[in-house]
């Protein structure tokens, strides 16, 4: 709660010190130190919280749990990460530079309103809160067509999700009259009334978009390729992240008792959204397209979490969010080092710049799942929640197979920076700063691919 | 919830027959009173009648021109604050039972709403001339 | 001494880690000395530990740190040190001691000399991580890490297209291999709920889970395909004759020693599961001696020095795996200790000679090295002796240990795996009378610079020698003595399935049998080179030249349909289609695609339309799953 009133303040701080400072760098010292102060309150706000207490807020509307709190913190920390390592290349997408801090900071309100809601409304509020900034982060540099027509794309079709959110919403209340989605009336339905169920189907499919799994998938290559790339780098991670916690605590808290009804549509879902990103990711020529088609392929396996029904599962989406976002922030920095987006673009990088090549081969590996990294533990996580659900076997088998099929298209990447020639662009010449956060970013991707349960502290 | 007819148990199709018998009925009418005075009354088109009608005034060029964006700006603007006006209505009906805690809940609303509004003009959102 | 194992990892990584960051500023001599010493650390830590195994020390395990911590499961970073690994870290740490040091020589003048043995250190950090760890996941980091190295190390001379592309079609390969091994991980897991060997094989002796047998059989299968990739059998085995892209020690340690024979280990290590599963065995069994002549065949005709050796390792890897099939797993274990030493010493010898040669490796433009190359030409015919399988040579005792096996299960299995076994004596000595004897077939030029390769080179080949000598008498056979040892120091650790004894009469009558006929067959490879002749192959010759067509094979049943498959996907789903990379999609999928990717053409109407489209379908699907 402390979380989301800072985040509400330090946003407006933000918004305004765009008109008193007019020097982009100092815009970005100020934006690093308020998200400093921010994961200053989570951390706060996080130990002083009791073990195993849940606070409630605003009638019920809101329940922070200590596992909301450590995901908020998580999220936050993800973000200063971000800052940290783009903060340069923010900066120059346009002239608004506070406004786009600010919508990060409102970003991250709707982030912990969806990690703690307890009440539809709330949900619905909080998805609409990372929704509209990233519909105006995609157009954020306005001279450019790409960018505008991905703006306008998304905030068409996500005008549409929102439509079919907001009909699940009232079927579902018009069968219980409860919005509070704890509430008895609401979770044990004796007779389950199909009005419920349609509803839950309609909120499966708005979700499917918010996470852009398939068939909602539509928008996400145009929008992440057309969007600026550090703000790609943002939706694709921090972005997808919140609307995975606002899916899993709806379906887990509200619909596990019928859970039955759903996790097979879910499952199709899953196997679709994994085929459609890796298959489409193989024949991409831009690595900034297939780290799109790759997300689509990530947000496959994230969405095991919510397929598969248990206390595993939270614990999964914890570890794979993280390491998801570590490995994609990390390749989108090193992507931004360049001056040529497509695979050939990497060619040579090796022999020009060792060290950018080494960091990216860590991430690369973290994303195919490559073991001792971040990616294959949250990926032997998924797939664990998933075996242990039992009737869902044929799922694993094939994410399995998705997941070889993958390995091809990021070790594209690697072929052409180690085994090819060629002379790579740069766009800007790697600083200490820079080499030192991307060095960090990489031991983090490491450290919790050797030790993850550093992610799971006790009580969460 | 007519999308589940087929599997209801314990209603049986026939149930809803008249329902469809309605919605046949309904629709048929008016198919076949729009289909007739189509067939059966007389048309005589002439390039004026098919002109656009315009208060009169003949149809100049493209009704697509670029309009200046300010004009979409400002009407953005006026639905979201007029909007957000309305809240005021329900307060004041419940103006004495919320008592002083409500009193500070909408002070803070019309702070948020005063922020935004000084942002925009500082923006220069709302400057008419560029 | 042994809660010291942890040592023995550390060091290669170490050597990983400093020749890996340092490679700019590594001095050349400097990398090579530094990953040799880390390799004679490791392996005098190994031979302290096998001989306190041996004296009798029990089965340990040296827990690091709690790897994954997850409601009821626990799975430790922990190793394990019974029999059975600490035999493995002898032949690895030694066999790859001896490589670095050959490798210093070999490689001295590369210029990326130093990522060479940054990458040979990983190798071996992780194959020791694969034999040690006392869990499947364990396992599974260091066979993919195994995986990694390899493809690096095939590709080392990347500038060249070939080498890169038998790089990735090993990976795949592997890959394809490795999903069998994940699904049979998920499968141990979701019955047993642990991976650590203790535990699951304490459950499945005391009858604690009582399972079907079908269920052992599916997880028997899905490690035993886990094991073909890697071990390169039918039908994933083409990847190995392919490695031999990369530098000549690379295949002596990797491709010949030690990475391959991580199936083995495996299956030997998941012996109490096989044993649950009599039709595994017989399945592992039949694709292990098709494996073995199906190679040996193709040996036959190759004129590549190390296309002859990869083949006859693909062959006896084939031979390995038909002895687990008949459930003698610690005689595929001694074959894996026997094939380490003398195929080790064989390609180094090759490496030896194509040194010499200037890189030229065709034998049909050899011949009378011997005259030039004294301490190769001996070396080598010990290798030739000790794989073809004449007694005391150690390749006897354990081939005919895995045809008694094969005997005892079936006369028939016997004579396939005999015809096998001629068939290696035949192309290996061609090979051997082709390149050391008779006249020199090269350009003056290479004559000219013929030279014995230098002490560092020979000095592995002569270890290499005695050992491939030697080493068949840790496994003598129950005729010639009390004991057989090396069965003895393992049963702790691996049970064999079905034991049987043989009268000793028929035990002597097969091996006079095997070695009499192994002679006729040196005699026979030496009066068919005595006057090489080489005129272009026809009929079964050619096909044998030609590998059976296999790979073409694959390209035709395999690559292309999966290349137009995907191409076909791509330009349904893909709006702007790509420009390459699809070849011979046929006419009808262009129209029909044409057509399509007038639907997807960047409108968000477009989109719309097809999500309106999902979602009928979605609920389409409910109408079936969700009960209404």
């Amino acid at each position: 709660m402390k979380a989301i009133i800072a985040a509400t303040i330090l946003g407006i701080i933000m918004m305004y010190a765009g008109f008193v400072v007019k020097e982009k760098k100092s815009v970005l010292s100020i934006a690093t130190l308020l998200f400093v102060l921010l994961l200053g309150v989570n951390v706060w706000e996080l130990l002083t919280a009791k073990p195993g207490e849940t606070q409630m807020f605003f009638n019920f509307q809101l329940t922070v749990t200590p596992f909301s709190l450590w995901f908020n913190t998580l999220m936050t920390a993800a973000t200063l990460l971000y800052v940290l390592l783009m903060g340069n290349d923010i900066i120059k997408v346009g002239k608004h530079v506070g406004e786009y801090f600010a919508l990060f900071f409102f970003i991250l309100v709707g982030t912990y309103m969806l990690s703690s809601f307890n009440n539809m409304l709330i949900m619905f509020l909080g998805i609409e809160i990372i929704s509209i900034p990233q519909y105006i982060l995609a157009g954020s540099d306005k001279r450019n067509l790409k960018s505008s027509e991905a703006s306008l794309k998304y905030f068409l079709m996500g005008a549409f999700s929102t439509g079919i959110l907001l009909m699940g919403i009232t079927l579902i209340y018009g069968a219980t009259g409860e919005f509070n989605i704890s509430k008895f009336s609401f979770l044990q339905l004796e007779q389950v009334n199909p009005m419920v169920l349609t509803g839950v189907l309609f909120l499966i499919i708005s979700f499917a978009f918010k996470v852009s799994a398939a068939p909602m998938h539509f928008w996400t290559p145009d929008v992440y390729d057309g969007s600026p790339t550090p703000f790609t780098a943002f939706m694709a991670t921090i972005g997808k992240a919140a609307a995975f916690i606002g899916f899993i605590r709806l379906f887990h808290t509200s619909f596990a008792t019928i859970s039955d009804s759903w996790t097979m549509v879910l499952a199709i879902i899953t196997a679709a959204t994994l085929f459609v990103g890796n298959i489409t990711a193989v024949f991409q020529q831009s690595v900034k397209r297939m780290l799109a088609y790759s997300s689509i392929a990530q947000a496959g396996f994230m969405l095991f979490s919510v397929v598969s029904v248990s206390a595993l599962a939270w614990q999964g989406l914890v570890i794979y969010t993280v390491a998801y976002t570590m490995a994609t922030l990390g390749m989108f920095a090193v992507l931004l080092k360049l001056k040529d987006y497509t695979f050939d673009g990497f060619n040579g990088l090796a022999k020009k710049n060792p060290l950018l090549a080494a960091v990216a081969t860590v991430f690369i590996f973290s994303l195919a799942g490559i073991p001792l990294t971040a990616g294959f533990i949250a990926k032997f996580y998924m797939l664990q929640t998933a075996v242990a659900q039992g009737n869902l076997m044929w799922l694993v088998i094939f994410a399995l197979i998705m997941a070889a099929v993958s390995a091809y298209y990021y070790f594209r990447v690697i072929i052409a920076m180690y085994f090819k020639t060629g002379d790579p662009e740069m766009a800007s010449e790697l600083s200490g700063i820079d080499k030192f956060l991307l060095v960090l970013t990489a031991m983090l991707v490491l450290l919790v691919g050797v030790a993850p349960q550093i992610l799971l502290p006790n009580g969460i | 919830m007519n999308l589940f007819l087929l599997n209801a148990a314990t209603n049986s199709l026939s149930d809803y027959l008249p329902i469809l018998m309605q919605i046949f009925m309904a629709i048929g009418i008016v198919a076949i009173m729009m289909g007739g005075s189509h067939l059966l009354g007389p048309k005589r088109k002439t390039k004026d009648k098919l002109a656009n009608f315009e208060s009169g005034i003949k149809a100049i060029g493209n009704a697509r021109q670029p309009m200046a964006i300010k004009y979409f700006l400002i009407a953005i603007l006026f639905v979201l604050f007029d909007v957000e006006v309305i809240f005021f209505y329900p307060y004041a009906v419940n103006f004495k039972e919320l008592g002083a805690e409500g009193f500070l809940a909408v002070v803070m609303f019309v702070s948020f709403f005063l922020i935004g509004f000084t942002y925009i003009i500082k923006k220069g959102a709302l400057k008419w001339e560029d | 001494m042994i809660q010291l194992a942890y040592l023995i990892p550390l060091f290669p990584l170490i050597g990983f880690l400093i020749n890996g960051l340092g490679w700019k500023s590594m001095p050349k001599q400097a990398a090579g000395f530094l990953a040799s010493l880390m390799m004679l650390v490791s392996f005098g830590l190994s031979l302290a530990i096998f001989f306190e195994v041996k004296a009798g020390a029990a089965d340990t395990i040296i827990p690091l740190f709690d790897f994954i911590h997850s409601g009821k499961l626990l799975i430790p970073f922990a190793f394990k040190i019974d029999a059975l690994s600490s035999l493995f870290l002898l032949i690895i740490t030694g066999v790859g001691f001896l490589i670095h040091v050959y490798s210093t020589s070999y490689m001295h003048e590369d210029e990326g000399v130093v990522k060479y043995f940054a990458y040979l250190n990983l190798f071996v950090f992780s194959m020791l991580l694969l034999v040690m760890g006392s869990n499947y996941l364990i396992m599974f980091i260091g066979w993919e890490g195994v995986g990694l190295c390899s493809y690096l190390l095939i590709g080392f001379w990347f500038k060249n297209r070939d080498y890169t592309n038998a790089a990735k079609k090993a990976f795949v390969m592997n890959r394809i291999g490795d999903l069998g091994f994940l699904v049979g991980m998920m499968l141990v897991l979701y019955n047993f709920s642990t991976l650590n060997y203790n535990e699951l094989f304490a459950q499945i002796n005391t009858n604690q889970t009582v399972l079907s047998g079908s269920t052992y059989t599916w997880v028997a299968i899905c490690f035993f395909i886990g094991a073909m990739g890697k071990s390169a059998q039918l039908p994933l085995y083409t990847w190995l004759p392919d490695a031999m892209a990369g530098p000549t020690p690379v295949s002596a340690l990797i491709h010949a020693a030690t990475m391959v024979t991580a199936g083995i280990y495996m299956i030997a290590r998941s012996s109490v599961i096989y044993n649950q599963s009599e039709f595994a065995l017989h399945f592992i069994a039949i694709v292990g001696l098709l494996t073995a002549i199906l190679a040996a065949t193709i040996a036959i005709k190759q004129y590549d020095i190390k296309k002859v050796l990869a083949y006859s390792t693909v062959s006896q890897l084939g031979f390995m795996f038909l002895a687990i099939g008949c459930g003698a797993y610690t005689t595929a274990v001694f074959h894996v200790m026997t094939h380490a030493f003398f195929k080790a010493l064989l390609f180094l010898g090759s490496g030896s000679v194509i040194h010499a040669m200037g890189g030229e490796q065709d034998i049909r433009s050899m011949g009378g090295l011997g005259k030039k190359m004294r301490i190769t030409q001996i070396t080598f015919l010990i290798g030739c002796v000790a794989i073809a399988g004449i007694p005391p040579f150690a390749g006897f005792f354990s081939k005919d240990e895995i045809l008694a096996s094969a005997f005892a299960h079936s006369p028939i299995l016997y004579v396939a795996a005999l015809g096998a076994a001629l068939m290696t004596a035949f192309y290996m000595f061609r090979l051997y009378f082709l390149t050391f004897s008779g006249k020199f077939r090269g350009t003056h030029e290479q004559e000219h610079h013929l030279h014995e390769s230098p002490a560092a080179m020979t000095f592995p080949l002569i270890v290499l020698a005695i050992l491939a000598t030697v080493s068949g008498f840790v496994g003598l056979p129950e005729v010639f003595s009390e004991h057989h040892s090396l069965n003895e120091f393992l049963h702790t650790a691996v049970t064999n399935f079905g034991a049987h004894h043989m009268e000793h009469n028929t035990e002597l009558m097969l091996m006079g049998l095997s070695v009499g006929l192994v002679s006729v067959m040196i005699g026979l490879a030496y009066a068919r080179t005595k006057s090489p002749n080489f005129v272009a192959n026809t009929g079964l010759a050619k096909v044998l030249e030609n590998k059976w067509y296999v790979d073409e094979f694959y390209d035709a049943v395999v690559v292309n349909p999966l290349v137009q498959f995907s191409g076909f996907l791509d330009r349904i789903i893909e709006r702007k289609g790509i420009d390459g990379g699809v070849n011979g999609v046929g006419k009808m999928v262009r129209w029909a695609a044409d057509r399509m990717r007038l639907l997807q053409n960047g409108q968000v109407g477009a989109y719309l339309f097809t999500m309106v489209i999902g979602i009928v379908l979605i609920f389409v699907l409910g109408l079936f799953f969700v009960n209404f």
